[in-house]
């Protein structure tokens, strides 16, 4: 007995040891876990995108179009009359007067155009999806080409500013609480044609000839600089061509390839573009006076007006005002509050959309604040359009209308095209558990072993503490 | 919104730069000089003036431009100079080294190789001369297709004496000066697609005049080959863009029989068709060379003592212009065109040590003259190069005359941010050989500060030495190439694999350690009186990880 009591003492020693306790061993198990578990979250919360959250667009669902069209703009002030002795309706201001004859049959088809020009059943030709998108600021460069001007009949230069001042100037005034304008102009000297122009045989002798299809290719980007890149702002284009003596008449032909009378074309949102032929007796080289400009220009004119979507009034009506009547204003500014309201909620939406796709796309302030202004913006639009009072007292409402539907124009789509939406798209999540995958997986090793063991062991001390509590060592051997 | 518009447009008719009344004034021209060593350097310049006009005042930059209408003067690089309020631009894309020993002053000093940007422009604009000038680094990259936009602030320096404007600078209203902004990347190329955008501004690019010639495929095959673009204002005149193009040619290596005969057509691939139909002058200079001998054809419009010249007309023949030496059989290198430069000055400059922490700069300058000359020289180092300045030294000879050195600026490198500038006076005695030397330190690099081809070496931008008599034309020195310690750079990935394996392991091993069970194994029978020797502390294999 005496010789077995030495071991007994010694491992009794071992296990009451203080860092051998059961408690100790579990208590710093514990900590370790408690330790990870709290670093998840931070692990988690340091290596977020950041991502805002967007307000909900659900509010955005009942602009719908025709309620705007109808709504926009509302003004006093529009009067009819009907005039005897008028054999023709004439618009000025906002008032038109209609020919006795006319005004029981036909009054609401007269008004359409003025009011609703647009509208399904009445499309002028067309015209509308040559109108450029809205932009705050345009700039027009107006661009003299010669096609070749070392091979003779050069124009070396332009009265640009008269004419501009004759003809372009009024418009931009008129239209100055639509857009800012920025006006450059450049005269080049060397500038081929992409393709050769179909030499065809008409009564009046040869013509070298423009297919429809030819127009569409007609501006040889790759070899003409026709605007400078100092700004973002979208440019409207002004060409005058002039062809060279080699490719002299150059005239437009239609889809028949048969000649027409035109000498210019629009190219859609784009601008547009007059062909000048010089005459066979032209000089070696003169400059254009503003004479010489002025068909040019007035051409120009009208091209600038459909450009901007200024609705045309039908030929049979007279305007009594000069270039655009108050009527038309009107028109056009509910056009384009309408065009920026629809076009500002589709791009909010498709931001939110584009964000929920894509669950790495990073949202920022920036972005956020954006989408802020935009939708307050929207709601200042129908504050404008839906209060009773403002509809009544404020009587520019359609400048404010549109004012408003700009900046949320202008806001939803600098959030929409946010450089910092794009920074982490190329680094995805995998990434992340890639680089941290060393390191927690030999770390979790350990831990979860230890774990099961010490759970394992704590189930097995439950179960056998009734039956046989003394005995603590046979259960620590096992 | 405003109605500025038409106020901008009724303006425009009396005051501003881009009235009707205002003329623009294109001449080019094209220079030929045959050198001792065969090569022909050629040099276009086309001038283009608007007259009566001034450079935007920086403080209208507050206000929408007024409409800007060009004719022959280029709408895009005006419209550049009009954002940023430019007062004088001057942008050079070399490539290679001009051998001013060979061949003489360049027909433009800037022939530093790589890209070289400097600008003057006026303060008290809303928005600071550094933005301005990263916009319009920023524009002309656009513009010509160049990675100008690293001309960052680590390049930037304000060397105002020895790049003084070249033009006029108009008064400003009273606190506010011109400040100069220049920078260099000596390790820029430059090829056709800075080129193609740059003849675009041209009035007659391809199909007239001497511009005709330019064609790239025989321009960037010549020994050197450089662009140029000049803007400046001069008072009383106006507005004056100089876009020249520089390239020498070596008809020896492109002859079949080594003679260094050359006709435009031999030198270009082309020749000029017919004249350009709006410029004022146009005309081709061939310097006659020294020895003699020589046949050119067709007969030139005008005769100097050492030159000729031909006219191109409107209804001029197509012309090519040819220069044989009938006599000579194959030409045969002059020996002796080391031992007689024909440079006022030699220059040479060198960076010695192995090390990849300390070097030498060395600087060596020959005077070929027979009178003292005074030149100022012009040191920018980026900050990872640091002159140790109290090593500067100054060798003539045996002797070390430091009166040779004087008016000396520097401004010390901020390590990451500006580099160093260094400008001093030299006096170059008659015929005698001056070395410039010091030390400087290596710094070491952050990881994220290495270029993409960080193995390659970095390219330290040429001197410069501006004579202080005479046509004050710069000269450059070569760039050079500096070797830093650069790190392996899978290394960050490494680093992590590492670190978190060592993490884990030292994790594992503590842990374990905390939460090992001890217990007492008997070993064998036990033995009376003798407890120690049976006792033994074991792990315990199957619970232990």
């Amino acid at each position: 007995m005496d010789q077995e009591q030495p071991p007994e003492i010694k491992h009794k020693h071992i296990s009451s040891l203080y860092f051998q306790q059961p408690s100790v061993r579990r208590s710093i198990l514990i900590a370790s876990w408690i330790v990870i578990l709290l670093g998840v979250p931070l692990w988690w919360f340091t290596t977020a995108i950041e991502r805002l959250p967007l307000p909900s667009t659900a509010r955005l669902a009942f602009w719908s179009t025709d309620k705007l069209e109808a709504r926009a703009g509302g003004r006093d002030g529009y009067t009819v009359e009907v005039v005897h002795g008028l054999d023709h309706p004439v618009v000025k201001s906002r008032h038109l007067s209609v020919p006795v004859h006319e005004a029981v049959a036909r009054l609401p088809d007269l008004l359409l155009p003025l009011v609703y020009p647009y509208a399904a059943g009445y499309r002028r030709g067309g015209l509308e999806h040559l109108v450029a998108q809205y932009a705050p600021r345009y700039k027009l460069a107006f661009t003299l080409l010669n096609e070749d001007a070392a091979a003779g009949k050069a124009i070396t230069g332009w009265d640009i500013h008269r004419s501009i001042q004759r003809h372009i100037s009024p418009v931009l005034h008129r239209v100055s609480a639509l857009h800012n304008f920025t006006i450059e102009s450049q005269v080049h000297f060397h500038s081929p044609l992409a393709f050769e122009p179909v030499l065809a045989n008409f009564e009046d002798g040869p013509i070298y000839g423009l297919t429809q299809d030819d127009l569409k290719v007609f501006v040889n980007s790759a070899e003409w600089s026709l605007a400078s890149q100092v700004s973002n702002d979208p440019v409207l284009h002004f060409i005058v061509f002039v062809p060279s003596p080699s490719h002299t008449p150059l005239r437009i032909l239609d889809n028949n390839n048969n000649l027409t009378t035109a000498n210019a074309f629009i190219l859609p949102q784009w601008g547009g573009i007059v062909v000048t032929n010089q005459p066979s007796d032209a000089p070696a080289s003169h400059s254009f006076s503003a004479d010489d400009l002025d068909g040019v220009f007035a051409t120009f004119r009208k091209q600038l007006l459909i450009l901007l979507g200024v609705s045309e009034l039908p030929l049979e009506y007279e305007l009594a005002d000069t270039l655009i009547s108050d009527w038309q204003l009107d028109t056009l500014y509910r056009r384009r509050a309408t065009e920026n309201i629809a076009s500002s909620r589709e791009t909010l939406e498709s931001i939110v959309k584009l964000v929920d796709q894509i669950p790495n796309m990073p949202v920022g302030e920036d972005v956020n604040g954006d989408f802020q202004v935009a939708l307050a913006a929207l709601e200042d639009v129908a504050f404008t359009l839906y209060s009773f009072a403002a509809y009544h007292a404020c009587s520019d409402s359609p400048e404010l209308t549109l004012q408003n539907s700009a900046r949320a124009v202008t806001h939803a789509s600098r959030a929409f095209f946010s450089p910092g939406m794009l920074a982490l798209l190329y680094f995805p999540p995998e990434h992340t558990y890639a680089v941290y995958t060393p390191l927690f997986f030999p770390l979790m090793g350990p831990l979860v072993a230890t774990a099961l063991r010490e759970f394992a062991a704590w189930r097995k001390e439950g179960k056998q503490r009734p039956t046989n509590a003394g005995d603590e060592q046979k259960v620590k051997i096992d | 919104m405003h109605i500025h518009a038409l106020i901008i447009l009724a303006s425009l008719i009396g005051i501003n730069s881009a009235t009707p009344t205002q003329e623009e004034e294109y001449h080019e021209s094209l220079t030929l000089r045959p050198l001792r060593d065969g090569k022909v350097a050629t040099h276009f310049a086309f001038t283009t003036l608007i007259r009566g006009a001034v450079p935007r005042a920086p403080h209208s930059l507050a206000d929408d431009d007024v409409s800007q209408h060009y004719t022959l003067f280029p709408l895009a690089l005006g419209q550049i100079l009009r954002e940023y309020a430019i007062t004088e631009l001057h942008l050079n894309l070399n490539a290679g080294q001009w051998d001013y020993d060979r061949w003489g002053q360049p027909g433009e000093p800037a022939v530093g190789s790589g890209a070289e940007l400097w600008v003057w422009m006026g303060d008290g604009a809303p928005t600071s001369v550094d933005a301005r000038w990263k916009g319009t680094q920023n524009a002309l990259a656009g513009l010509f297709c160049t990675s100008l936009g690293g001309m960052d602030a680590q390049r930037t320096t304000s060397p105002t004496r020895a790049f003084p404007p070249a033009g006029n600078l108009p008064r400003l209203s009273a606190p506010h000066t011109h400040r100069l902004r220049h920078a260099s990347l000596p390790a820029e190329s430059v090829c056709t697609e800075n080129l193609t955008p740059f003849l675009k501004l041209l009035p007659c690019p391809v199909q007239a005049g001497v511009a005709a010639l330019l064609n790239p495929h025989r321009l960037f095959d010549a020994d050197w080959h450089g662009l140029g673009i000049d803007v400046r204002w001069i008072a009383g005149k106006g507005v004056e863009l100089r876009m020249t193009v520089q390239a020498v040619f070596d008809p020896v290596r492109m002859s079949s029989e080594g003679k260094r005969d050359w006709t435009l057509r031999s030198l270009f691939g082309r020749v000029i068709p017919r004249a350009c139909p709006v410029a004022s002058s146009s005309r081709i200079t061939v310097d006659l060379p020294a020895d003699g001998g020589f046949v050119l054809l067709p007969d030139p419009s005008e005769i100097y003592p050492t030159s000729v010249a031909f006219n191109l007309a409107r209804g001029m023949e197509e012309l090519d212009i040819s220069m044989h030496w009938s006599q000579e059989v194959r030409f045969s290198y002059p020996l002796d065109l080391t031992s007689t430069p024909i440079s006022a000055i030699s220059v040479d400059r060198t960076l010695k040590g192995a090390s990849q922490t300390h070097g030498d700069l060395a600087l060596v300058l020959r005077n070929n003259l027979h009178t003292p000359q005074r030149v100022l020289y012009l040191e920018t180092l980026p900050w990872y190069i640091e002159l140790y300045l109290h090593t500067l030294s100054v060798e003539c000879g045996h002797s070390r005359p430091y009166e040779l050195f004087g008016n000396l600026t520097y401004t010390p490198p901020v390590p990451h941010g500006s580099p160093t500038l260094l400008q001093a006076e030299l006096i170059l005695p008659p015929h005698e050989r001056v070395r410039v030397a010091a030390r400087f330190r290596k710094s070491f690099l952050r990881y994220t500060e290495h270029p993409p081809d960080a193995q390659r070496g970095w390219d330290l931008p040429p001197a410069v030495l501006v004579p202080e008599q005479g046509a004050r034309a710069r000269v450059y020195t070569r760039a050079v190439l500096v070797d830093l310690a650069t790190p392996d750079f899978s290394m960050p990935y490494n680093v992590i694999i590492m670190t978190c394996t060592l993490a884990a392991l030292v994790f594992g091993f503590v842990f374990n350690m905390l939460t090992r069970k001890f217990v007492v194994v008997y070993v064998g029978e036990k033995k009376e009186g003798d407890a120690r020797a049976l006792e033994r502390v074991e792990r315990s294999p199957s619970k232990e990880m």
